[in-house]
């Protein structure tokens, strides 16, 4: 089972805004290779971050409305939310310690 | 997904792939290919459930769905993907091979059909016409394609729709069949797959670069047009990356987000870029730029495709080619057309001394035949998303040169009382005969359920088995004289001396030595 949620236009109010821990988000493509080569990277931060942070995955071209509310321009683009608002935004592939640097911002 | 792989009852590879994957669903709604999605500017403000402006299936295998959600359907779930030993297969699903003539067209055809498959191909036999120019010929003999065909349906009662055509000079034929078969899946095997007959001369290189890169580039624009949906398994090959020299590893295609520049006290993941290729041949050039092309047409149109970097192949065995001797697949082993271990077992045969060229340290990727087939299937299974270009390295094992020399000497030896003799003779490539390798070959066994059948000696024994029978022995005896390489990268003209030979190697038979 994948660690990562898959974010929908429908659950991201329920998932994101609601959510009592903070979450961080991966608008990415099917056609996005860096987003592609992310998979195993996020689901093992996921699985490290377990209980602490929410790790979920959007896909732009499924869900054009949550990605067009975003601005979202390029993909990957990561945004760490707290309490439904936005602490932190990265477009493009991420290192792992890269990564942990925005998470350790919640 | 422990517990089930405890019970040995591990989910097929494919199960959880859905619609989104399938190539008999039209997606209809807003699809923005052009944008990429690289421009999510316009504000959709009120967007429901029911607006055009999401994407939407609608399935052409079962109308009744109407339209629909492309992520609610799994394999798994969906009538139209059957269970198969390779994972999921679409029942009846629509192959189309190119290069349906060639060693590994034709073994793949009659593989695919036995599962079910309804396998179209074309070819325009260049193949046989190269191997001709060269004056060699396959020592395994073929039939011509018509017996082949009539061969299939006899034996095995495998209908194969064949076309002959260039689609490089015929692009309308291409387009005329594609658009009749509509495929739900194309394998391009449809190249000049050969390093030395690219470096002949200025006619050979140019002739294999246009061959490739342009038949490819005009395939890949057919597709956008016509089956934009359909999945491109495009062969590619390990020696695209060469043997680089820095010792890096050879990632699949694509550097994994864990790989870290690292410049000026800063540092970036270089996940998703394409790793630096350093081909080897003008050949591989050709496919360096058969990768860039089929990279961009996916990022351009969403088109979806495997780019399949393929180990050297050797063997002459699967179960449906070895039913009858109309249906065997060529085997080549003249220096331009014959990979190395398909050449080392005819030397064995009739006790030419095999030849390694200079150091013989040199190491490559290999993949058997059947297994090369196992990995193609599972790819053809598991279609890649919309859009999305990936990268496998194809390959079961690497091995130097040396070792592989060895291990035909020891089987021949061994199992055959054949004893060998190997020689090292000049290396006539630029290559470096001493060099680092680490290549990765993850995702084939990791996400696409990928399990060598093939062991190294398992299958020389079998090459051997086939080999030594005396009309093919006699075959190989009268092309002996085209197994020394005379084509030199440098473009000088002469055949390569001997540097070395090293002693017989002579095992013990073994208490199952092979008499024919």
């Amino acid at each position: 089972m994948s660690q990562v949620l898959r974010l929908t236009d429908r659950n991201f109010e329920e998932e994101v805004f609601q959510s009592q821990i903070p979450v961080l988000v991966e608008f990415s493509a099917s056609w996005c290779v860096p987003s592609q080569q992310m998979k195993p990277m996020l689901e093992a931060v996921a699985k490290e971050y377990a209980g602490k942070l929410k790790l979920g995955n959007l896909n732009v071209d499924q869900n054009p409305k949550t990605a067009s509310q975003y601005h979202i321009m390029g993909c990957p683009t990561f945004i760490l939310l707290n309490s439904g608002k936005a602490i932190s935004r990265r477009v493009g592939a991420q290192s792992k310690k890269q990564l942990l640097e925005m998470i350790s911002l919640t | 997904m422990t517990a089930n792989r405890q019970k040995g009852n591990m989910k097929a590879h494919n199960a959880q792939c859905t619609c989104w994957n399938c190539p008999a669903i039209d997606l209809t709604g807003k699809v923005d290919f052009r944008a990429c999605g690289q421009s999510r500017e316009v504000f959709t403000e009120g967007l429901d459930e029911d607006s055009e402006a999401y994407i939407v299936a609608e399935c052409k295998r079962r109308k009744e769905l109407g339209l629909f959600d492309p992520m609610t359907i799994t394999f798994e779930e969906c009538p139209e993907w059957k269970s198969t030993p390779y994972g999921y297969l679409l029942k009846n699903m629509r192959v189309m091979i190119l290069g349906i003539d060639g060693y590994l067209g034709w073994t793949l055809a009659l593989w695919l059909g036995s599962l079910g498959c309804e396998v179209s191909g074309v070819d325009n036999f260049s193949r046989r016409d190269w191997v001709k120019e060269r004056g060699a010929h396959t020592v395994v003999p073929i039939s011509r394609m018509t017996e082949r065909l009539h061969a299939a349906k006899e034996v095995l009662g495998i209908n194969i729709n064949f076309r002959q055509m260039d689609i490089l000079k015929e692009r309308d034929k291409l387009r005329e069949f594609i658009e009749e078969v509509k495929p739900e899946a194309i394998v391009h095997y449809g190249e000049c797959p050969s390093a030395p007959y690219s470096m002949i001369d200025i006619d050979h290189a140019t002739f294999v670069q246009q061959n490739n890169v342009l038949g490819t580039l005009g395939l890949l624009f057919t597709m956008r047009d016509l089956v934009p949906e359909s999945s491109l398994i495009k062969l590619g090959t390990m020696g695209e990356y060469g043997t680089p020299l820095t010792g890096r590893p050879l990632f699949e295609g694509v550097f994994p987000a864990n790989a870290v520049l690292h410049w000026d006290d800063r540092e970036w993941s270089l996940g998703g870029e394409l790793t630096p290729r350093d081909p080897v041949s003008f050949y591989h050039v050709s496919k360096v730029q058969d990768t860039y092309n089929v990279y961009e047409a996916c990022k351009y149109w969403w088109l979806r495709s495997y780019d399949v970097m393929q180990g050297v192949i050797y063997g002459v065995n699967t179960p449906q080619v070895a039913t009858d001797t109309r249906l065997r697949t060529r085997l080549d082993i003249d220096e331009w057309f014959g990979t190395v271990i398909n050449r080392f077992v005819a030397q064995a045969v009739i006790g030419f001394p095999l030849t390694m060229y200079g150091a013989g340290e040199q190491i490559r990727g290999f993949i058997g035949l059947e297994d090369a087939m196992q990995c193609m299937t599972q790819l053809i299974a598991h279609p890649p998303e919309p859009g999305q270009y990936d990268v496998v390295n194809q390959m079961s094992g690497f091995y130097s040169i040396n070792h592989l020399a060895h291990t035909v000497a020891k089987v021949a030896s061994r199992d055959f009382a054949i004893p060998v003799t190997i020689q090292r003779v000049e290396n006539p490539r630029v290559e470096s005969d001493i060099h680092p390798f680490e290549p990765i070959y993850n995702k084939l066994p990791d996400q696409f359920g990928f399990k060598p059948q093939v062991t190294l000696e398992g299958e020389i024994y079998r090459m051997l088995e086939l080999l030594t029978q005396p009309h093919i022995k006699q075959r190989i005896e009268e092309k002996k004289h085209l197994i020394l390489p005379r084509t030199w990268w440098s473009g000088i003209k002469k055949q390569v001396e001997t540097l070395e030979v090293l002693e017989e190697i002579k095992y013990e038979p073994s208490s199952t030595t092979y008499r024919p």
